[in-house]
This record gives C-alpha cells, structure tokens and sequence, in this order.
C-alpha cells in the first residue's frame, strides 16, 4: 500500500535494523521534498502572497478581522493561522477567528443546515464588508469552504484562498480574491507549505506601512 | 523566510530519531494503545497530530486511536493522568522549556506509557521523552511555518510503513512495555496517587502498587518518587 509513498521499501524484508535505516532514508527524502516545494511556492507566489499582504493589512488598517476556516488538518491550521494573528511571536496582535473552533457551533450547524453550510452560515452571523476570510483546502474544492467564499463575497469581504493540487475549484471561483496555490500532489507536503505561505503573509502584514500607520495612531 | 541551501540535509539526525519513535509507536498500536496529543502552548498541533491517526489522508490506512486534549497547565496533565492507561503512548509538540510538558513526559514511564516529545530550538536535557523529535536548526517560527508539522507528518507516514512489517510489531528491543514490570523493584519512578500515614498508593509502569513511604518526608498525591525493595527512597526534584 505505501509503495508509492515509499517506492525503495522492500515488502519483504523482515528485520529491524533494515527497516529503520529505510525509514530514516524515505523521512530525509520527504523532507528535502517539502523544502524544496516550500521554497518553489514561495517564489513563483511571491506576487499572489505580496498583493493579498497588502490587501489584508489594508482591511486590518480600517478595524478588519480575518476568519479562517477548513476542515481537518486544514481546520487546525486555520486555527494556527488565528493564533499566530491574535498571538504572533513578535509584531502586534491582529484579530483572528478560527470558524472550526467551536465544537457547539460547528455540530449545532451541521446537525440542522447541513456540513456544507457550517462555515458559510457563521460568516452571515459575524462577517461584515470590511472583513477578511482566508478558507484553506487541500484539494480546492471542499464544498463548505466554497459555499463559505461565496457568502464571504456576497457580503463585500476581502477573500483569500490556500488550495493544493491544481487549486480545484477554488482557482476558479470568482468569489476569491487571492488565491494561492500550492502545487503538489501529497496533502501533507501540501499543508506543510500552507503554513509556510501563512507565515509569509503574516510577515508581510507585518512589515507594512499600513499596519503602523493605523495601529500606532 | 530564507531557506537553507537545497544541497543540505533536511533532518540530520532527526530522520534517524523519527524512524525509531515511528517503529515504538507503532508497535504500541499493534498492541492496542491510544495516542495522546498535548500541545499546551498551541493546541492546534495536538489536533492536527490526533486527526491524521484517525482519519488517514490516504485511503486505505487503517485509523487509529489518537486523542488530542486541549486543556493547558495543570488541568491538561491533570487530564492526560486521568486518561492515560497502562501500554498507551503521549505525544506532547511543545518547547523544552515548558515546565508541564517536562512533568508530562517524566510521568509518562509511571503511567505506562511511552512519551514522544516533538519541538524546536533548545533540546530538552537526554533523556527526557522516549523520543526527542527536535528541529535545533529553528527558532520561534518552526512552530508555525510548517516545519513542525513536517515531523509530525512523517511519524505519522512512517508508523504507516511499519505495518506493512507485521513481523517487527510485537515488542521489541526498544525495551520494558509496562507488561514486563511485575513489580514494585523494578520500578525506578512511580508518582503517588494517595499517602495515607507511612505508605501510599503509587502508580509505577501503569501499576497501582502499595509502597511504605517512612523513609521519606512530606510526600504528596501527584509527586513522583524513586522507589526499590517496596519503598520510596527519595522524591524526585521536579524544581528547574
């Protein structure tokens, strides 16, 4: 089953030594994989992550919030994406919700509307047209994620999109405003570089002159 | 974010560590242990390590159990004492300076399980998790740039290769499973449930056992202690 993850396992070998080298080996070439993917996608995104820096600090500037949202390892690292906001290592404090963080919320939406509106239904509740919404999916095309960009959009919101793959539906919609794919075939190596593009932006942000005009003043 | 040169290693010895924790952790699933995710200071990763284990990003890949608590301080290690059973495994993402990730991984052979301890920059002292899976190449943003991820990421793909090798899973030389304590002189470090006059309750290697304490002042529920010949000898100075 993981030959494709690990094409130089050999299925039948049985002893332990063996098998750890192997492993060792396949963590060393996933790991050059994902810098490697890291580096590429912040180059060939540089202009995509430097433009929606620009427009995101120009809506945190006038008292915007950023929302993020994204299912499974995506909903966590939306999560992480609102602590490094709200709670950065260095720089000031931006506010930042994650949409799954609610266990009520989210099961009370999804027992009675349906998962596909769990997100889209909270940004009718609290997302106003100077707001921000960044929606991450692997795939591009997690239906929720969509239905909740496309209601981001009707209410006038700043929309940023983190996709994989080929960037799915997500690198066609016209209701993203920024969209930045991640080119990649393996989910994980795609998150891996998500965050590293989340942590670009934020740097971004971060640096601007928007940012220190209206936050110091 | 500059990157390092494309030519270096991208783990250095990490890659050796992970592969060993990949084979211990899964030999602890084969034997029908949950994984425990602690991440006090960003419990997102806790979540993150619990929902690739249970539900796979590859089909196919059986799920396993691995729970995160997203409780921090005291009351998250009061949950992991309450919730962790003898033969489990805990995995804490946390940096070596976080005194309750320490008392955490320090528990861990009391309560019977193996501990994993994934961070960045300073490396905590040897010795203190089972498996010290640490990126000492990074500073405060490995924790959220995604490199931190990465690690968690391949122990999760490498526990996967490890049952392709159901003849490595039963316990190996890796060590002492809790099953291979069978009583009280073999436990090194126990952490005390209940004093009551010159004994206590104590739980070593995932055991209640009974232990005289009269050779030791002032001991309380929740301290660890060394114990030999059905005594605590000393308390373990949990003080930095």
């Amino acid at each position: 089953m993981t030959d494709f993850l690990y094409p130089f396992i050999d299925a039948d070998e049985r002893d332990a030594p063996t098998l750890l080298a192997d492993l060792a080996r396949s963590a060393e070439a996933k790991a050059r994989e994902s810098r490697d993917l890291r580096s590429t996608t912040l180059a060939s995104a540089a202009g995509v992550i430097d433009g929606a820096a620009t427009a995101m600090a120009d809506r945190f500037a006038s008292g915007g919030r950023v929302f993020a949202f994204g299912n499974g390892g995506s909903a966590t690292d939306a999560a992480a994406l609102a602590a490094l906001f709200v709670r950065p290592p260095a720089g000031r404090p931006l506010p930042a919700l994650s949409l799954a963080a609610d266990e009520a919320v989210v099961t009370a939406l999804g027992n009675d509307v349906g998962f596909d509106l769990v997100f889209s239904r909270q940004i009718i509740a609290h997302v106003h047209s100077g707001d921000i919404v960044v929606g991450l999916s692997t795939s591009g095309s997690s239906d929720n994620v969509l239905a909740a960009f496309a209601e981001a959009r009707r209410r006038g919101a700043l929309t940023i999109g983190l996709a994989g793959f080929d960037g799915g539906r997500m690198a066609v919609s016209p209701d993203i405003d920024h969209c930045i794919v991640v080119r990649a075939e393996s989910v994980h190596r795609i998150q891996e570089t998500q965050a590293a593009v989340v942590v670009a932006l934020w740097q971004a942000i971060q640096r601007g002159p928007r940012l220190e005009a209206v936050v110091s003043g | 974010m500059v990157q390092h040169s494309e030519n270096g290693e991208a783990l250095g010895p990490l890659a050796a560590d992970l592969a060993s924790a990949a084979l211990a952790l899964a030999r602890r699933f084969a034997a029908g242990a949950t994984l425990w995710c602690w991440a006090p200071a960003a419990p997102a990763h806790a979540q993150h390590v619990a929902v690739e284990f249970v539900h796979p990003v590859i089909m196919g890949k059986r799920a396993l159990p691995s729970v995160a608590v997203t409780a921090g301080g005291d009351e998250g290690v009061g949950i992991l004492r309450s919730l962790v059973r003898s033969g489990d495994a805990i995995l804490v993402v946390g940096g070596a300076s976080d005194a309750h990730v320490e008392a955490v991984m320090r528990r861990g052979p009391s309560w019977g399980a193996i501990t994993l301890w994934v961070g960045s920059g300073d490396r905590p002292a040897p010795g203190a998790a089972d498996h010290v899976l640490w990126r000492e190449d990074d500073e405060a943003l490995a924790g959220h740039d995604g490199r931190l991820v990465l690690v968690y990421h391949l122990l999760w793909e490498l526990t996967h290769v490890c049952f392709e090798h159901p003849g490595l899973l039963t316990p190996g030389d890796e060590g002492a499973g809790p099953a291979c304590t069978t009583c009280a002189d073999e436990a090194d470090v126990a952490e005390v449930v209940e004093r009551r006059d010159d004994s206590a309750t104590v739980r070593a290697a995932g055991r209640l056992l009974r232990i005289d304490t009269s050779l030791i002042d002032d001991v309380h529920a929740g301290d660890l202690v060394l114990v030999h010949a059905g005594a605590a000898i000393s308390i373990v100075d949990e003080a930095r």
